[in-house]
């Protein structure tokens, strides 16, 4: 036999070897995997049976949870009206805008924690004899008028300089920028005002008449110093009057001194 | 010329065992890293199925759930006709 068919044998021997070597190891490897398996499966099945009726179960916990939040909601738009999303802005920040997409309503949500302290909110919504509730109800005040403002009194007994810190009195109410209830109109014109104390319209007031110009008299006016051509002093500048100066308010165009006229200027 | 061709297929054969060689020492490497992994999940899958148990719990939870949404209800009614509307 040649060499090289001894080589050929032997190389055809150790390719046997090897491949039962390998092929036996990897059976083994498969057995331990099947092993395995078979352990993990009825844990799988265990898990899928454990899971199988949670979702009708949340659901239904999920439909009551949602039926509830929708009545407590539609209840406190009947009983808030417009300041509900302000409500609920102020207990969960965030949650206005959310509560007005739900209810379908648009609007700005103001945060009526930042108008009134929640004492003053809670007897706003609660006592309408309140003043600050009165401005909310329609009708008339459930409560005594005269005494309403007596829990206002307990918690605001004394301004805040005088109050005794250890009682943690709340602070005063702080108006917001833009309260939903505001009082108040915005001027039209600085320093005017559109209502009375008493909340009348107060009707436009006419524009004043413009200045007369001085009646021009024989030698009543002065000639200008142009027309003197000299130095000289000027004549004491006493108005003439042309006409009765009006009664109230006096006019001086001529004082030089600042001493007024009105009482506290004396 | 026959002994170049076998000395040719004695070459061959040589390749191919280190070829073949590689090859099994992949496919067993591969087999190997199979069965710890299996006994992971197997860990991970019992405590899951233990953890489990627990869902039980949310039959009770439904019922509280329904009796809560019942007493809340009530209460609104009562609110509803104890307060002013808006």
């Amino acid at each position: 036999m040649e060499i090289q068919v001894a080589i050929i044998i032997l190389l055809i021997a150790v390719i046997i070897t090897e491949l039962a070597l390998f092929l036996l190891a990897t059976i083994v490897q498969l057995f331990k995997i099947n092993a395995g398996l078979s352990v993990v499966l009825p844990l799988v099945g265990q898990i899928v049976a454990k899971t199988n009726p949670v979702n009708p179960v949340v659901d239904d916990i999920n439909v009551n949870l949602v039926v509830t939040r929708d009545a407590l909601e539609n209840l406190m738009l009947k009983k808030g009206g417009p300041d509900s999303a302000g409500l609920v802005e102020s207990l969960f920040p965030g949650e206005g805008a959310k509560f007005l997409r739900r209810v379908n309503r648009s609007g700005k949500v103001i945060n009526v924690g930042t108008v009134y302290t929640r004492g003053v909110g809670i007897l706003a919504g609660l006592g309408r004899g309140a003043p600050i509730g009165a401005a909310h109800s329609k009708g008339s005040a459930i409560r005594d008028p005269q005494y309403s403002t007596s829990e206002v009194a307990k918690l605001y007994p004394a301004p805040p300089d005088r109050r005794d810190p250890t009682q943690n009195i709340p602070k005063a109410p702080v108006i917001g920028k833009d309260p939903v209830h505001s009082p108040y109109e915005a001027a039209v014109t600085p320093g005017t005002r559109t209502r009375d104390a008493q909340g009348q319209k107060i009707e436009t007031p006419p524009p004043p008449p413009a200045p007369e110009p001085a009646p021009t008299g024989g030698g009543a006016s002065a000639p200008p110093p142009s027309a003197a051509g000299a130095p000289a002093d000027p004549p004491p500048a006493e108005p003439v009057p042309a006409q009765p100066p009006p009664a109230d308010p006096p006019s001086t165009p001529g004082r030089l001194s600042a001493k007024g006229s009105r009482p506290w200027e004396r | 010329m026959a002994d170049a061709a076998l000395w040719i297929m004695v070459i061959i054969l040589a390749v191919v065992i280190v070829v073949l060689l590689q090859l099994l020492k992949r496919i067993l490497m591969a087999a190997t890293s199979i069965p710890p992994k299996i006994d992971a999940i197997a860990g991970v899958a019992a405590a899951g199925s233990k953890d489990l148990d627990a869902v039980a719990v949310l039959l009770t939870t439904q019922g509280y759930i329904k009796s809560i949404r019942a007493s809340v209800l009530d209460y609104g009614g009562s609110l509803d006709a104890a307060l002013p509307d808006y």
